[in-house]
Formats: structure tokens, sequence, C-alpha cells
């Protein structure tokens, strides 16, 4: 069968992962609320950072560098990265944790704060202005998808190599 | 420009901020004169949304347009126009079938753009002297020529009037059909003018405020007092122990119980009680994907315990959502230009702008008689 890009276009991509990331916050702090077990929680946790380390990399390397200059603008891209930068050190704090870590909950609120204050600003400004600009976002999306999945088969053998 | 600014939680004010103004060539910039406060202001008044503090509310908007951008073709500066609460770009693929409030392009990622709300785009709201409307030739309703005399009538067409009729629509009510509200405020309230207009043989509408079922009994509806808790019972004495034909929540996920604690299933599960076999029901309260500082555990995850088991059994189907406001509030307009119906009378109080903190802290408190408020900004 043939086989189709079922995102209409970049920011569809980069909007599904702010979407299934936000349903895996509201999951995780259920989790903690409830007195989830320590292994069910570290495992959502690490898929969290997984998707937002990929999800940023994808952004850094091939959609922001193309929004600033479709756009002639570097701040909007600019506190994007900032909060990235805020973003990876949230997730390597927590990436460094045990699995039992006491501190991991609060790590985790702290991160999908930033998130959610990050999705809203790509959301209200970003975004919106690609779609405005002159950018091929559609044209984007298979580049967007076959970096994803690159990335994501990396992140995955990681993983396997580590529970080995 | 004067507008009404959310601050935190239960605290706006009226400030000086920058005048709106024309930012693409699709706009229209609007002379707010009437701007009312919805019930759905609350939920973010009180800081149970996402809303960053100092932006702009309202969502009920009726104005002069004052300024058209250059690729503005039908609006005309000098219309009177009243502005449905949803921004739709009227081109995507929602948008075309007539659901302008699940708008894919004017706030990518979320389905859906609003002004003033949380979640819903960066758009600013109207409970200010000035607002800019995108694609306003899509999204102006051009007002009949009374608009001046009947302008409380016509700005019920931003929000209540469609959404109360979007609830029996979703319902399905046809002649004949009798009919549950829950919830008496302005959408309920609406719900049952609206299903009066379709024909309803039988129109019950439940609350816990008795100012609220007095307005529902000046329509011609059954006033079904919930205070005791037997409300269930009340309905299904009046429809032979069968159920209403159709169901309608107005009330969403702050429903209250007798002692005004928030119980987020109750008017869902009472739905599935009062509604008959086969019968279906038309959600338009508001439910949110997540409440972080709700006090019940699911309800922080955006649950609720549903009796879905009932509602299977019973064979029922529900249609759930915010209201599509374009796919009816021309129609709509005619009702009111040929004065088959007056959403005005819910009105209860006319207020200047400047009164605007004052009428949401009475509005939130639920004090007696405070049903409506319409401000009148420039006044």
């Amino acid at each position: 069968m043939k086989e189709r890009i079922p995102y209409d276009d970049a920011v569809d991509l980069l909007d599904a992962d702010h979407k299934a990331v936000k349903k895996m916050f509201i999951d995780y702090a259920a989790l903690s609320l409830e007195g989830g077990l320590a292994d069910e929680k570290r495992q959502l946790a690490q898929r969290i950072c997984q998707v937002l380390t990929v999800h940023a990399q994808i952004e850094e390397e091939i959609f922001y560098p193309r929004v600033a200059q479709a756009l002639g603008d570097e701040d909007l891209v600019g506190a994007a990265l900032a909060d990235h930068k805020r973003t990876k050190a949230a997730i390597a704090k927590i990436e460094a944790m045990k699995a039992n870590d006491p501190g991991q909950d609060a790590a985790m609120s702290e991160l999908g704060i930033l998130v959610d204050q990050h999705v809203q600003e790509e959301r209200e400004q970003l975004f919106l202005k690609a779609r405005r600009s002159t950018l091929d976002l559609r044209g984007m999306t298979p580049e967007l998808l076959q970096r994803q999945n690159q990335l994501k088969g990396k992140s995955r053998a990681a993983m396997v190599k580590e529970t080995a | 420009m004067k507008a009404l600014v959310y601050n935190g939680p239960r605290d706006v004010s009226v400030n000086d901020v920058p005048d709106a103004k024309i930012e693409r060539a699709t706009d229209v910039l609007v002379k707010i004169s009437s701007a009312n406060i919805c019930g759905s202001d609350l939920h973010m008044y009180e800081g149970r949304t996402g809303m960053q503090p100092g932006r702009i509310l309202g969502h009920e908007n009726l104005g002069s347009v004052i300024e058209v951008g250059s690729a503005v073709d039908r609006i005309k500066v000098g219309d009177r126009v009243c502005l449905p609460f949803n921004i739709g770009c009227g081109f995507c693929a929602n948008c075309e079938k007539g659901l302008s409030g699940y708008c894919l392009t004017v706030n990518p990622g979320a389905a859906g753009g609003a002004y003033g709300f949380a979640g819903m785009g960066p758009y600013s709201g109207g409970q200010a002297e000035y607002l800019r409307v995108p694609y306003g030739d899509f999204n102006c309703l051009l007002l009949p020529r009374d608009s001046v005399e009947k302008e409380n009538d016509y700005v019920m067409l931003s929000d209540i009037f469609p959404t109360g009729y979007h609830a029996t629509e979703l319902a399905g009510v046809q002649p004949g059909d009798s009919v549950v509200i829950y919830g008496a405020g302005p959408v309920g309230l609406m719900a049952a003018c609206s299903a009066n207009l379709k024909g309803a043989s039988q129109v019950m509408v439940v609350d816990t405020h008795k100012d609220r079922l007095q307005l529902a009994e000046k329509l011609g509806a059954i006033a079904i007092d919930n205070t005791d808790g037997e409300g269930v019972d009340r309905i299904m004495e009046l429809t032979g122990g069968q159920g209403a034909d159709r169901g309608c929540e107005c009330v969403g996920y702050q429903c209250c119980n007798m002692h005004r604690e928030e119980v987020p299933n109750l008017t869902m599960n009472n739905l599935v009680q009062t509604v008959k076999a086969t019968g279906r029901i038309g959600v338009v309260g508001v439910f949110l994907p997540e409440d972080p500082l709700a006090e019940d555990k699911l309800a922080k995850k955006g649950q609720i315990a549903f009796d879905f088991g009932l509602f299977w059994f019973k064979g029922q189907s529900m249609g759930t959502g915010q209201a599509n406001v374009k796919a009816y509030n021309r129609q709509l307009s005619r009702l009111i230009e040929l004065d088959k119906v007056k959403p005005s009378w819910i009105v209860s109080h006319e207020l200047p702008l400047s009164d605007a903190p004052k009428a949401y802290a009475n509005f939130d408190a639920r004090k007696p008689s405070w049903t409506k408020v319409v401000l009148k900004p420039g006044t």
C-alpha cells in the first residue's frame, strides 16, 4: 500500500509531540498523587524526556534556523532556544536520577511547567508566524519526520543497551 | 485604550493598555459598544485555567467597525457587527464544514481560537474600547438595521444564544420532545428558549438557584429546584418514569451539589438517569483535559466517574463541545429582527467598563439577581 505522511505541515508534526507529552505529564502527575509505583513513574519520566529531547533536536537542526531566516526575526527563535536550554537542564537533572529518587516528582512538575510555557509561546507566536510566512512548511515535513525517526531509533537502541 | 485586564486569581482591573490595531491585511478593527461577562470568564477569573496575567478578557462582543485591513472586501467602516466568540479562518478543513469553533489555523496545535480565552490563541478580549477581529470578512456578523435599539439582544449572538441553541442541536431536540436542561445560568436559559423555539412539548430546567429558576419559569419551563437533591425523582415523575427524550448539560466541570461542593460528575450522571433509554444528551458545559486545582483526584487529570454502564445499557448517545457560533448566528439574528425572540430579557446589569471588576466579584459570588452583565465601554 502506498504510504502517506499524515501530518499537514511541520507545525502539525511538531505539535503532535506537544500533545503527546501533555498527556504523559497529566498521567505522571496522577501517578505521583496516587502513590504510583516508582518503576512505572520512572519509565514515564524517561519516555517524556526522550520525546522532548528528540523534539528539541529536530526543531533546532531543521525548523528554527529556517523560521528565523524566513521571518527575519532572530529574537523569537532566540527566546525559543533559551526555553530549550532551560528544558534540557531540567531533563538532564531527571535523567541523572535513580528510579526511586525522592526529588523526581518535583523535578517532573518543574519540567512540566517549563514545557507548558514553551508550548504556549510557540503556539501563539512562532507557529502562527511561521504559518503566515513564505516558508515551505509542507516541504519541510518529510525531512523532519525522517530525522525524528532516525533519532527515535537511536534513543530506543540506547535504552535497550542501558537495560541489557 | 481602557481594557479589563486579568492580573491573577480573582484580581482584574481596568487599565490603560496599547490600542488594539490592524495587524494583518485581513483584520477588522471594532469599537466595542457592548461586551458581556460570561460564566466561562469565571473559570479564568478564579484562576482555574492557564490564563496569563496581563491579558484582556471578554469574548462576547458587539460594536462598530472603525477600520478595515487592505484585504477586507465585505465589511465596511461604520458597519455594526457582532463577533462570534470563536475565531475562525474560513478556509481550513473544519471551517469549511461549518465547524468554526474547531478552526485548525488560528490557534496552531489546539483546535479553536477565541478572544481573551486561556489556551485559545494570542487574541485579546473585547472587554475594552477596541477589538482586533482577525479574518474580519469571515468572522463579523453584519447586524440587521434595528441593531441600535436591540443591541442587548444582538450581543447575545456572540455566545450564549448560539451556545444554548447548540446544546439542543447536540441533543437532537425535535418538535414534541420533552427536554431536561441541567443549569439555569444564561446558557441553560438560552437552551430552554431554543427548545421552545424548536417546539419542545415539555422543558424542565434543573438548578439550585431560586432567582435563576424563576427566570426559567418566565420562559414557560418547569423549574426543578435540586437543593434537596430530589431533582432526579421529580423529572422521573414528570416523564412517567421514562425520563426525558433529550437532555442538555449547561453547567460544566465546576458543577456543585446542594452543599456548594464541586462534584464534577453530578450533572452528567443525573442526565444519564433522567434521559430516556435511546435518548440523546448534548453537553455544552465546559469540561477540561486537566484541572490541577480541583479537589477531586480524577478531575485533576480531566476525568469524571461516568455511569457508562447505565449510559450503554440505555442505548443513549451524546454530543459534546463548544458551539460553532457561525453555524447559527445569522439565522438566530433574523428571529431577533422579527421579534420572535428577545434574549435581552436575561440582562440583569448594564454597566460601564469601569465597573467591570465589581461586576466580576458579584457574578463570581453568584450574588442573587446577578444573572448577566453587559459592559458598555465608551459610556
